[in-house]
């Protein structure tokens, strides 16, 4: 019996990516100008796997609407997690929904086919042991780090204390169908039921394989990641739109004035709109329908669906929500800077400033280094904005 | 995106087989289908229209065969005719083919066949299929052999399915394109998705690109390229096919409802520039009109009611008929042009109204969601909406793509000093619907009146036909009385009907005399104890008469209506979910109404 459906598990908010994950959940945030679950979607897909079930539960409204029923014709279950209680409770939930071994993915990092066509095409060999990627990482301890012994596991971690790991999870898993009774076995630690737990008990009570790979694998764990996650995506090409020059990728329904200049690397996605004398590059990111008005700057940046940037903005280092809109004459110089987030301060981050969907600033809004806006606030004309501005928040000057 | 769906080994149940097949792949979907049927000779049947309209085909008719395919279309290329639905024939007539994918390499094998002497009867990529295979079979091969030479010469995606009379086989080869076996106790199916024989077996074959399989009642068997036999895996699939097409969601109509931002989307696609103030809607001639009479029926009418006030607006005399009135009454036309607003295009009021105004002498324009449909062909000109397929009855995005696609009409044919307001307040609208969709309350508002005697609608402006499809909506899908008003109109009668058990929906945008007088009509209501659920972009203080409000965001008016009747849309649908209703096929509706 061979692999053929996956389960996506897409459920978790990403409570460290927020406020971008106001109205969606992680898996839906952008990767240059495109959801990351659609590449894990296509990793799937260009790997051979031919049904898709995907585990939703935070905000899952918005991932049943951007792919519907099928995705490149490949039918799509969407099944519900109610409550997000761990890895493995994702999983217990597509129980009903799949027979026979099955293949599962986390849905919030971008991979690549042929890493997933690895893990498949290793398990088919040895159907009963479980197989999962493994990924050499500097920064394994932020992840679920492995030791292996003869392509075998012996060990995973989460988040280990130690900086001795130089190997992680890739989070893409080959099981048997035994594996949800395995879990059903795995005492919940906390309430919460973690993949890796029953991993580790199936490590001790047998064989897990270990496919070593080194494809893509691209993971955000705040805000600004999404500007490292977008220059990755376009320094491997990896857009779906036009080359019209050598990393200047132009969605044929986008308008682009003549007098308008695109530095690549570069995306402009669908119905985008990009004003006279306009300079728009490198390492930027236009999703759908974003409108660049006449003689702005943007750079290093990352606008999201539907954003609006007036006339004469400057634009840097910065990550612009859904359907926000910056009046003409935004400022944002870009960074480095120091980024607090609650209690938490990331020194020296190169961040501009994160604006969730939605906001607005009026016109003549200049933004510090490192500035955080909450989805739905207004920055009303002449504001100077820095540290965090919370969600629905008016600023007057 | 089309669907196919065949089976062997269904005896006398074959055809009931391949249409149940066909509904439950709908959702691809409907705007033509058909089905061929073969033992020692081979039925074909099909026409234009939904699966239910095959259905109506059929009854009566004696169709009868062991072997059998079907196909369900959702045209995006040439029209939904009968002629160019599935399946597809040679010039024998013994062999048909059906077809789910893009063909590219058809035209040069359309010339050849063509330049060898066969004739062609569709505009379609997959005709070119049979007359391939008739071609091998002339020169001696056996179906299957006739069959993999005709696939060998294809370039493209394809799920392709072909019959022979005389054979008792469905031959099936796949490349690019879904294609699963199912295997039964007696019988074995194919389709391009399971959902279509998952009610008569759970064991499942997936076909992988550059496969080929024989079905027949005696078994299946799969081949590779070379004809190698290839062992196939079986799997069992034990999940409910209802779900498919749904996307998760209890019905199609909220499914629908939540795909209003890709909808509107698609709608402005390369037609619309709002740098430069420009609407492109294609070639519609010269479309320069002294006068606009509108013609439609039910939700498309309350479009065309809003599109008169564009026009008007714009100074130039324009009216909304109800299209089952014009055509036996219908008023003096002139130079105005005649404006036929149909979802399907296939709606027999309106095509009837179009009609009438040709044979005056009118020039015509079809508003309409299909492609090639009857109003767009018989028309002078057609302008697409782009809302994809419907599958609830009652309308909901194509209400949206309506109001999108009769504003570029207003852009594109009038002199406007807003244009460019207008085209951004456009291109902002599917940012805003989805932030409505995030945020709404109307749930809340559904649940809190789910209980009341009848439920009212008032509106000033555009959104009086705001007004009147709320309340189309409400009475569709609940089954509750509900009326839509001009707000200033409520005084001159129906104020006698208004009580605490009647809430009114009270819909207004800005801060100017409308809303003032709209508030005005607003406290008569509530003067009578009736609750308020004011739908309302907050710049007026209408709220401070609400019992409950529905925000949406503030825009142009024009686009504020598209918003506002999404909220209205939400509350009639929580409504009928509380109430258990049959949402998505309301008792004694159908989606498109072809009779007079």
């Amino acid at each position: 019996m061979s692999v053929r459906t996956a389960v996506v598990l897409a459920a978790g908010e990403g409570t460290r990516l927020r406020p971008m994950t106001r109205n969606r959940p992680k898996p839906m945030l952008p990767a240059a100008n495109r959801p990351i679950l659609e590449y894990v979607f296509d990793a799937l897909i260009d790997a051979g796997i031919s049904r898709i079930v995907a585990v939703v539960g935070y905000k899952r409204d918005r991932v049943k609407d951007y792919f519907g029923p099928t995705y490149r014709d490949v039918p799509i279950s969407y099944v519900t997690q109610a409550k997000q209680l761990g890895s493995g409770h994702a999983l217990l939930q597509a129980r009903s929904v799949v027979d026979g071994p099955v293949l599962v993915v986390n849905g919030d990092r971008l991979i690549d086919g042929a890493t997933v066509a690895s893990v498949v095409d290793h398990f088919e060999e040895d159907q009963d042991t479980p197989a999962l990627a493994v990924i050499e990482r500097a920064d394994a301890q932020r992840y679920g780090a492995v030791d292996l012994r003869d392509g075998d596991l012996v060990s995973i971690v989460e988040k280990p204390d130690s900086n001795q790991y130089r190997l992680i999870n890739g989070g893409i898993y080959a099981f048997p169908e035994s594996i949800f009774g395995a879990i059903d076995e795995t005492p919940r630690s906390d309430g919460e039921l973690a993949l890796t737990d029953t991993i580790a008990r199936l490590i001790e009570r047998g064989r897990v394989r270990a496919i070593m790979t080194d494809g893509m694998w691209v993971d955000a764990t705040y805000p600004w990641d999404l500007l490292a996650v977008a220059r990755e995506v376009l320094a491997r090409g990896r857009v779906v739109e036009d080359e019209r020059a050598d990393g200047v990728w132009v969605d044929d329904s986008a308008t682009v004035h003549e007098d308008a200049t695109l530095q690549g690397p570069v995306v402009v996605g669908p119905d985008c709109e990009v004003g006279p004398n306009a300079v728009v590059g490198s390492n930027t990111a236009l999703g759908d329908n974003v409108t660049v008005g006449a003689n702005a700057t943007i750079r290093n940046s990352v606008l999201d669906v539907d954003a609006r940037v007036d006339a004469g903005s400057t634009i840097i280092d910065a990550v612009v929500g859904q359907d926000t809109t910056l009046g003409a004459n935004t400022t944002i110089p870009g960074g480095p800077a120091d980024v607090q987030v609650g209690t938490d301060v990331y020194e020296d981050q190169r961040l501009g400033a994160v604006l969730a969907d939605r906001v607005r600033a009026r016109g003549n809004v200049s933004l510090s280094p490192g500035t955080l806006v909450g989805p739905k606030a207004t920055l009303h004309s002449g504001v100077h904005a820095y540290g965090h501005v919370g969600e629905g928040v008016e600023v007057v000057r | 995106m089309c669907g196919i769906i065949g089976c062997a080994g269904r005896g006398e149940d074959t055809l009931d087989t391949l249409v149940h097949g066909l509904s439950k792949l709908e959702y691809r979907g409907y705007d033509s289908a058909g089905v061929a049927l073969a033992d020692e000779s081979l039925d074909v049947r099909k026409c234009a229209g939904e699966i239910e309209d095959l259905r109506e085909h059929l009854s009566g008719m004696t169709v009868e065969g062991t072997v059998g395919m079907g196909h369900t279309r959702w045209s995006t290329h040439g029209p939904p005719t009968d002629e160019n639905a599935h399946p597809h024939q040679d010039c024998t007539g013994n062999v048909a083919v059906v077809h789910n994918g893009i063909i590219e390499n058809y035209q040069s094998l359309r010339d050849e066949l063509v330049a060898a002497g066969h004739t062609f009867h569709s505009d379609t990529d997959t005709e070119v299929v049979p007359h391939l295979v008739e071609d091998a079979l002339n020169d001696g091969l056996d179906p299957e052999a006739a069959f993999r030479q005709a696939v060998e010469q294809l370039a493209g995606s394809y799920a392709v399915a072909l019959t022979v009379a005389g054979t008792e086989s469905v031959f099936v080869a796949r490349n690019d394109s879904p294609l699963v076996l199912g295997l039964g106790e007696d019988a074995t199916f194919f389709a391009s998705d399971v959902p279509a024989f998952r009610d008569f077996t759970d064991q499942v074959v997936y076909l992988d690109d550059g496969e080929y399989a024989r079905i027949s009642p005696d078994g299946w068997e799969v081949s590779d390229v070379d004809g190698t036999v290839v062992e196939k895996a079986v799997d069992t699939v034990s999940w409910d096919p209802e779900e498919t097409g749904k996307s998760g969601y209890d019905h199609y109509m909220l499914k629908e409802i939540h795909e209003q931002p890709r909808a509107l989307r698609q709608c402005l696609r390369g037609r619309v520039d709002e740098l430069s103030a420009s609407v492109d809607i294609g070639d519609l001639g010269d479309l320069s009109p002294t006068g606009v009479q509108f013609v439609a029926c039910g939700t498309s009418y309350h479009a065309a009611f809003y599109a008169a006030q564009l026009f008007q607006s714009a100074g130039i005399p324009a009216q909304a008929f109800l299209a089952s009135e014009y055509a036996t009454s219908p008023p003096p036309i002139g130079d105005a042009l005649v404006v036929g607003v149909t979802q399907s295009g296939e709606t027999a009021d309106t095509l009837s109204a179009l009609r009438e105004a040709r044979h005056r002498g009118a020039r015509t324009l079809a508003v309409t969601n299909v492609v090639g449909s009857t109003a767009a062909r018989e028309c002078d000109h057609a302008l697409y909406i782009r809302a994809g397929p419907e599958i609830g009855v009652a309308a909901s995005k194509t209400f949206s793509s309506q109001l999108g696609a009769l504003n570029l009409l207003a852009l594109a044919t009038t002199r406007s000093d807003e244009a460019r307001e207008i085209i951004a307040a456009l291109r902002d609208l599917p940012g805003q619907v989805q932030e409505l969709i995030d945020d709404s309350d109307a749930k809340e508002v559904a649940e809190h009146y789910q209980d009341a005697d009848s439920y009212f609608f008032i509106g000033r402006g555009h959104m009086h036909p705001v007004a009147l499809e709320g309340a189309l909506k409400m009475k569709e899908i609940t089954y509750k009385h509900a009326e839509g008003f001009a707000a200033g109109e409520l005084k001159h009668g129906t104020l006698a009907l208004v009580t605490e058990d009647t809430p009114v929906f009270a819909t207004t945008v800005g801060d100017g005399e409308q809303a003032t007088k709209t508030v005005g009509n607003v406290k008569e209501v509530e003067a009578r104890d009736a609750p308020v659920v004011a739908v309302t972009d907050g710049q007026s203080d209408i709220e401070r008469y609400a019992d409950h409000v529905l925000t949406i965001p503030e825009t142009h008016p024009r686009a504020a209506a598209v918003l506002a009747n999404v909220q209205l849309q939400l509350a009639a649908y929580h409504t009928a979910n509380f109430l258990g209703r049959s949402i998505d096929k309301p008792r004694n509706l159908a989606k498109s109404v072809t009779v007079e």
